[in-house]
Parts: C-alpha cells; sequence; structure tokens
C-alpha cells in the first residue's frame, strides 16, 4: 500500500531519507490537500509538501494549512489520560482513567437514569468518529442527550437546504465548475479569510470577466475585491435578500419556465417580497438604493450564477430564513442543478459535512435519516445490533443541553472534539453549568478551556495519527492518512470510545480493530439514505479524486451535481420561501446603542485551541481586538491602539482597538477564537433560531467606553 | 530553470501563507525571507507581497564587501555564502527594496533564495506553490505574456470599462483604444 498519492507527471520535492504521505488538512471545510513529510528513518514529522494536483485546491495552503504538521509533535499535547485529584489534574494510567469512567458513568445513570450521561460531540474529526459517537450516545450510553458543535457552525445552512430542497448537501455543485461561473453573490462570508483557497477559482472567474458581489458589514479582504459591496448592517440579511427578490422579479429576471417546472411557493414569494422596494430596504439594511439595485442587474444578468453564503448569514436567530432567501435568489434565476451554477454553503469545520449526516445531531441518525421515523430507527438498530425499542428518543440542541444541566437533567457530559468554552455564546453561563457537572470527561489533544473544567481528560490523537475519511465542503468524500504512529499514550477517538464501550459491558457492539471496519459498517448504515455512502470505498477515493455522495453503490459514479433533475422534497419542487422581516433578537436600545459582531481571522481555527498553539500564528494575531471606524472611536474619543471596553446585557470585556475606515461606522467587529477573559462569546447573545437553534453570535447589542491609561488594562 | 515569479499585487489577501510557507523551505532554517504589508490599513485591507526580484545586477552583491552573495547560473541571487559573510550588513542597506534581513544572532544575512532547491527543478518555490489567490505565481515566460494581454483585455469586458475620467488608469497611453 502506497501513502504517497500523485498523478503522473506531477513534480514534487522529494528529499533523500523522507517519505511524503498524501493527506488533507486538518482544519475548515475545504480539506486542502496536502503531503506530510516524514523522516524514514526516525518516523517524525518533517514538514508539509504543496499537493499539487488535488483537484480542488492545486496545492494551495493558508497559513493555518502550512503550519497545521506543528500540531503533531507540539510540546502541548496531551501525553497520559489525566485525573483531576483536588481540584488539580494528575497523569495517570489509561486503566484508572477508563475505570473512573465506569464508576461515575454507572453511578450517576443508576441514579438518574440513562440520560443522567450526555454527549457533545464535533465535526473537525472523521467520518468513523463521527458515526461512532452517535452509536456510542445511543447504543452504549443509551442517552437522547447528543448534540454536536455544528449547532454552532452548519446547522442554519442545513435547516435552510433541508426546507427548501429537502435534502442538505453545502454545495449544489462541484468546486471545481466556479471558475466558469458569470457571477457570484457571496453573503456573510469573508471568503478570503476563512476559506482562503476558494479565492484562486474566483479570481479564474473574474479573468473571463465574471461579478462579485459581496454582502457584508465590513469590506473584508473579499469585499475589496468585489464588483459591488453591499455593506448592509449586521442582522439585516432577510430584507437585504428579500429586496434583491423584489428587484429580480420585477426587472424580469425569473427564469419562469424553471420556477414553473420546479418551485412552489411563487406567488406567496412574489407578494411577500412587494413590499421590499429599493427604498424600503434601503432602510431596514443600511445599504444605498442604488448598489441594491446595481447588485440586481450584475445577478440577474448573469448567465451562470453562484449565490454562497456562510457564518455571517446564518448565525443569526433567522439564520435559517436567511439561507432560505437567498437560496431562493439563485432558484428565482433557475440556476440549481446545473453546469457551473448553484448555492453553496461555506463548511467551516474540516467535515462539517460529514459529521452532520452521521447521526450526532440530537434528532438525526446515520444517513441524515431522522431518528422519529420508525423505518430508520429499525434499519439503524439493526446495523447496531440493538433492539429497535432501545433507540432514545430525540434529544435537545448544543445549547440546550446547558439548560439541562442547569435544571438537573444532565448529570454528566462527555465532550468529544469540542470547546464550547469558546465556541458557545454567552460563555459565562456555560462555565457555570459545566462546573455544576457532576462528571465530565474531555476527549483533546490539547487541554482546552473545555478540558480545564474536566474530571477525566483523555489524550485524543491529531489528525494524522489514524485513518478516515471527511467530507470537503463540496460534498467530496475524501481520505486521511496516518503519518505516524499514536504519539505518547494517545488513542484515537473511536478506539477510546471502543475501550469505554468494553468497561461498561457493551464491547460487542464495537468489534472494529482499524477505521475502516467502521467506514464499512457505517456505509451500510448510510445505505438507502439521503447521505448515501453506500458506493465509497477507500479504494474508489485514491482513484477517483474522491467520490461525491449520494453514492448509492459501488458502480455509481458518485454526484458531483445535485437536484439534476428533481428535488428531494415529496413532490420533488423547492420550496420558495416567504419570510416577512423581523428584527434580531437583540436591537441597539439607549444603554447599548452599538451593534456588535464576530468573526474570524486567516491566522486561527474556530475556538483557537490549536492555532493559538502554533508559533507563526500565533505571532500574527495574538490577542483579539475590536475593529472600528474612526468616524465612531471619535465620538468615544477613542484613538488607534487604545484599549476599550466593550460591555453588552451580558458581560465585558477589554481589547486592543483597530481603527479602520473599511468597516461600516455604527458597528464593532471583535474575533472570536480565544477563551476566558478574551473570549467575545461572554458578550454574544445566546437567542437561537427557532428550526436550527443556532445561536446569534452575529449581532448583539453594545456600547464601548475608551480606558484610560491609569486603570491601566493591557495584554502585555 | 525555464520558469519565472509573476506578481500581482491586487490579488495578495493577506494571509500571509508565503510567509508561512517560506519558513518550510528546506534551506530556510525556518525563517522567512518575504514580506506582506498593508498599503494603508486605515483606509483599506488591500495588502502586497514583496519579495527579492533577483536583479540582473543586484546591488546587495554589488556592495559586499566579501563577495560572499552569489547568483546562479540562472540568475537566482543567493543569501551571503556562510563562509564568507561577515556581517557588515551592507547588503541590507544596498536593496532599494530592502529585502534582504539580517540574523544579529548569527552575524550573517539571509534572503530569498528562489526555494533554489526546488526551483531549479522546475518545483515553484513554497510562497508560490501555496499563495491562494495567484497573487504570486512561478510560471513560464509564455504564460507571463499572454496574462499581460489579458489584463488589457480584461478591461474591455463590459461593467469594468473605463470612463473618461479613469481611462489611463486602465489603458496604458500607447494603446489607443479611448483615443478620439
Amino acid at each position: 500500500m502506497s501513502d504517497y498519492v500523485v498523478k503522473e507527471g506531477t513534480k514534487n520535492l522529494q528529499r533523500a531519507g523522507e517519505k511524503l504521505i498524501t493527506t488533507h488538512c486538518s482544519y475548515c471545510g475545504m480539506q486542502c490537500g496536502m503531503h506530510i513529510r516524514v523522516s524514514e528513518k526516525t518516523g517524525k514529522i518533517k514538514g508539509v509538501e504543496p499537493r499539487y494536483d488535488w483537484p480542488v485546491t492545486l496545492g494551495k495552503l493558508c497559513p493555518k494549512g502550512v503550519t497545521a504538521y506543528q500540531q503533531i509533535d507540539h510540546p502541548d499535547r496531551i501525553k497520559r489520560p489525566l485525573i483531576k485529584k483536588n481540584g488539580a489534574f494528575v497523569e495517570s494510567s489509561w486503566e484508572e482513567a477508563l475505570h473512573v469512567i465506569k464508576d461515575n458513568v454507572t453511578r450517576l445513570q443508576q441514579e438518574s437514569g440513562p440520560d443522567a450521561m450526555s454527549v457533545f460531540g464535533g465535526v473537525s474529526m472523521t467520518n468513523e468518529k463521527c458515526y461512532l459517537v452517535g452509536k456510542y450516545a445511543r447504543a452504549v450510553l443509551g442517552t437522547r442527550f447528543i448534540d454536536y458543535n455544528g449547532r454552532f457552525c452548519m446547522s442554519s445552512a442545513a435547516g435552510g437546504f433541508l426546507k427548501t430542497f429537502g435534502m442538505d448537501r453545502g454545495s449544489t455543485l462541484p468546486w471545481t465548475e466556479l471558475e466558469h461561473s458569470d457571477c457570484f453573490l457571496m453573503a456573510g462570508s469573508n471568503t478570503a479569510e476563512c476559506h482562503p483557497t476558494s479565492i484562486q477559482m474566483f479570481w479564474k472567474a473574474r479573468d473571463r470577466g465574471a461579478s462579485m458581489i459581496v454582502i457584508d458589514p465590513r469590506e473584508t479582504p473579499t469585499a475589496r475585491i468585489a464588483d459591488v459591496h453591499l455593506d448592509l448592517l449586521p442582522g439585516t440579511d432577510s430584507a437585504l435578500a428579500n429586496g434583491l427578490l423584489h428587484l429580480i422579479i420585477k426587472e424580469g429576471y425569473v427564469d419562469e419556465a424553471y420556477v414553473e417546472e420546479r418551485c412552489a411557493n411563487f406567488e406567496e414569494l412574489k407578494a411577500q417580497t412587494a413590499l421590499f422596494t429599493p427604498a424600503y430596504t434601503s432602510k431596514i439594511t443600511g445599504v444605498s438604493e442604488e448598489k441594491i439595485i446595481r447588485a440586481a442587474h450584475l445577478y440577474g444578468r448573469a448567465q451562470k450564477s453562484v449565490v454562497m453564503f456562510a457564518r455571517g448569514a446564518e448565525q443569526q436567530s433567522k439564520g435559517v430564513d436567511n439561507v432560505t432567501l437567498y437560496s431562493a435568489l439563485a432558484l428565482l434565476r433557475g440556476q440549481i442543478g446545473k453546469f457551473a451554477s448553484g448555492v453553496a454553503t461555506f463548511t467551516g469545520q474540516g467535515n462539517g459535512q460529514g459529521g452532520r449526516e452521521h447521526g450526532q445531531k440530537s434528532d438525526l441518525l446515520p444517513g441524515y435519516r431522522k431518528i422519529t421515523d420508525p423505518e430508520a430507527v429499525k434499519h439503524i438498530s439493526g446495523v447496531w445490533g440493538i433492539e429497535p425499542e432501545a433507540m432514545p428518543k430525540p434529544g435537545v440542541s448544543a445549547f440546550e443541553m446547558f439548560d439541562e444541566i442547569q435544571n438537573g437533567a444532565i448529570r454528566g457530559m462527555h465532550v468529544i472534539c469540542s470547546n464550547p468554552a469558546v465556541s458557545a455564546p454567552n460563555v459565562e453561563y456555560v462555565w457555570d453549568s459545566l462546573k455544576k457537572l457532576d462528571f465530565l470527561v474531555v476527549n483533546d489533544f490539547f487541554l482546552s478551556e473545555t478540558a480545564e473544567f474536566a474530571d477525566v481528560v483523555l489524550p485524543a490523537v491529531s489528525w494524522a495519527e489514524d485513518e478516515g475519511t471527511t467530507t470537503n465542503l463540496e460534498g467530496r468524500v475524501i481520505r486521511i492518512r496516518k503519518a505516524v504512529e499514536p504519539l505518547h499514550e494517545s488513542k484515537p477517538d473511536w478506539q477510546i470510545l471502543k475501550e469505554i464501550a468494553q468497561v461498561l459491558g457493551k464491547g460487542y457492539l464495537f468489534p472494529y480493530e482499524k477505521a475502516e471496519d467502521i467506514f464499512n459498517e457505517f456505509r451500510l448504515a448510510t445505505k438507502g439514505g439521503k447521505a448515501d455512502y453506500y458506493g465509497i470505498t477507500y479504494e474508489r477515493i485514491d482513484r477517483e479524486n474522491g467520490v461525491f455522495w449520494p453514492c448509492p453503490s459501488l458502480d455509481h459514479p458518485g454526484t458531483p451535481t445535485v437536484f439534476k433533475g428533481r428535488f428531494e422534497t415529496p413532490d420533488g419542487k423547492a420550496v420558495l420561501p416567504s419570510v416577512p422581516w423581523q428584527e434580531p433578537g437583540e436591537v441597539p436600545s439607549e444603554e447599548f446603542p452599538l451593534r456588535l459582531t464576530t468573526g474570524r481571522v486567516v491566522y486561527h481555527y474556530l475556538s483557537g485551541n490549536q492555532t493559538r498553539r502554533i508559533d507563526f500564528l500565533r505571532d500574527q494575531c495574538p490577542y483579539p481586538y475590536v475593529e472600528m471606524h474612526p468616524a465612531l472611536a471619535s465620538r468615544y474619543g477613542i484613538q488607534d491602539k487604545e484599549m476599550a471596553e466593550i460591555t453588552t446585557p451580558r458581560s465585558s470585556m477589554t481589547v486592543e482597538v483597530k481603527l479602520t475606515k473599511a468597516t461600516r461606522e455604527d458597528i464593532l467587529f471583535i474575533p472570536y477564537h480565544w477563551g476566558k477573559e478574551l473570549s467575545v462569546n461572554k458578550l454574544t447573545n445566546a437567542c437561537l433560531d427557532p428550526t436550527s437553534r443556532m445561536p446569534e453570535f452575529k449581532v448583539c447589542a453594545a456600547k464601548i467606553r475608551r480606558i484610560t491609561k491609569k486603570e491601566g488594562v493591557s495584554h502585555e | 530553470m525555464n520558469k519565472i515569479m509573476y506578481l500581482e499585487f491586487e490579488r495578495c489577501i493577506g494571509c500571509r501563507a508565503c510567509l508561512a510557507a517560506c519558513r518550510e523551505c528546506g534551506d530556510h532554517e525556518g525563517t522567512e525571507r518575504n514580506y506582506v504589508d498593508y498599503v494603508d490599513f486605515m483606509e483599506s485591507r488591500q495588502t502586497f507581497p514583496m519579495m527579492c526580484m533577483h536583479c540582473k545586477d543586484p546591488a546587495c552583491a554589488r556592495v559586499c564587501p566579501a563577495n560572499a552573495i552569489q547568483i546562479t547560473e540562472e540568475g537566482v541571487v543567493l543569501s551571503a555564502s556562510e563562509e564568507k559573510c561577515i556581517g557588515c550588513r551592507n547588503c541590507t542597506f544596498g536593496c532599494p527594496f530592502g529585502i534582504p534581513k539580517f540574523d544579529f544572532d548569527q552575524n550573517k544575512m539571509y534572503k530569498c533564495d528562489m526555494c533554489y532547491d526546488r526551483s531549479k527543478h522546475d518545483i515553484a518555490p513554497m510562497c508560490a506553490s501555496v499563495c491562494p489567490s495567484d497573487a504570486i505565481r512561478f510560471i513560464d515566460y509564455d504564460e507571463m505574456q499572454t496574462l499581460r494581454r489579458r489584463r488589457t483585455q480584461l478591461n474591455l469586458v463590459e461593467g469594468r470599462k473605463p470612463s473618461e475620467q479613469d481611462k489611463w488608469q486602465y489603458v496604458p497611453e500607447f494603446f489607443g483604444v479611448y483615443t478620439d
């Protein structure tokens, strides 16, 4: 078996005494291709070599990708299981740690029933692990309380896609077609910083004359290169989308035949959007009428266009509505299911797509099956080898689990591959909840802020120490390879779950020797589901540059473009939305007159537990800051690089001020990758979307105050 | 070496992957030799990459009293050779672009060598390999000429047509398309 996969004619630099292991990056949904350099003699990781022949990214990497390998043999790695004794972590043996877990889980479940334990999963891990987390929670622990950090990431996109198309695949087209498109309408995505390797496709298209419309309150590096930048007020996406839909209809850009044949609810949409004249839209969104009109014409005239969105539009209490409205723009233009056109969301986490299909969500079973559907329960119970009656009922969403801790329903939690102590909104409430737990187990390879609350921390491996598959933002299933054996005493998450299952007397449910065994079981589990992986094998992934789901049989070529003939709704028609304007969960008041929005920087990934430890990345952006317009700063007498205190109804924090005119004059922006007193999520609002249960990270009311030198707060 | 480095400043997204990648080159001892700067962050987020242009008659080599800066047969201007460098820093002052860096611990200069171990085999240097926005490219001479022609062509595409006021920002004067 060769671990170096390369196309004929592609030149890589092969150093003497080193081998290259072909894999993908550990971070975002782009899953950029890379080779990891490994010393043949010592087996140690030496560095990274670009994977020029990976068709999605062509060797390109962002700074996180270039330095990703530095996580593997990092001095901060958790080397042995940690058990908290008298308030401090003590290194211990696996045997002892498993014993403590067994005792506590058994005790809590005997006292308060199986639901006393809960599982908080994550999707920055392989499909194999994500699948197993669901099985572990439901078949081993028997709890209904399982959910995952995708609730803070992709859930609004998923909810919007399900509502509109009846199926949730992040992109309706393969990324390699983007360069042939004529227009991109991108909402709430700072692609240049969050998915940088996508930018090459946009430039290629622009070299052919394609246009770009970017919807973002800040003039991000992405918005800077746009033909039209719609600098809306945070939280007003639904009004802006309604305004664009209004103009598309009014100006006669609707593909009437397509809408007639493939969409439902058009008259309702038409009636609802009638109100959203450019003047009305402009009044709500703060975008000039002229720009809205120009954007509508640019988008309406484009032959092939792609509507794209990301967390900016999704992390709102109307995230699902925003997704359905933006998707409607593509539907009215008849773009979905065709070449180089469609709808896509930029998946945040590495396996955000795959991880949400395999049963980590409180109401889903593998293959995107509903846990409330008796047929689905029967099928999955059969694959798992349990009685259908033993399948727990639906649980609650990620953030609501903390409510369940507060009211005593959840007493123990197992956090796997997630760091909610940084990534959840209103984190002071989350910290308090974690403290209230009787028993907390965390799997991680660095001691995260969440792990610090734990009773037992189990050392997991980094992504390069295990085999597996992930599903990238296109819906393409790809291979992750093992570059080194697990370091120290760490173990892959699937093996950890297997060993816990064994001590709990359910070892027979986890008969796996290697990751591929899990993959083969989960192919069966997804068979016949919406996200059908049955036809995908490790060997096919290598041969075919990854395989797109759905792929129901071994001779099925996979599905790069979805919805070619019909949508997955019962009648095969896409459902157009009709959504009235509604304010965000929290609007500025006299006391809190400004809007605060949060986001990311290119150097850090999610809660920063990995990237804050990498020298290069930390040096580039060591601390959070508040970014604001000099005109706004002037009103408060604040100068560049001074310290300021930002307060919302929940809490306050002190950060350095960074001034730029490349933003709106009435907003504050703070990146969220830090924990504890540096966490902007102390300030964010946990107002949840009614469908997706996505918290409103992107908008809340705030006030700002200059910190005088005398008060002496500084990060230095 | 049959390829050339081609930079398009306006494409730079400021991610600094080129800096991280520069450190990864085998001969670079974990130090970066290129630069990414904001034009003016207060006004805009526009950044630009800056790296050695490997001058034909490089000032850095010319002002080196120890003759420590060698130029390969392909024209790549290398870092000062460790044996010869006397640490006088003439090169860092002499370069009009401020490219050579100085290591005060080891008392020697270091600079971009176009990842010579890669580029001599026509494998792209690390910065050009990873640049996510194609702001830095390692391409054939002919491809570069095509790209230059395309840039002008692009300005004729509807929607980006120059107006009477700013036409000279788009088209060189000798091009003659828009003269009255």
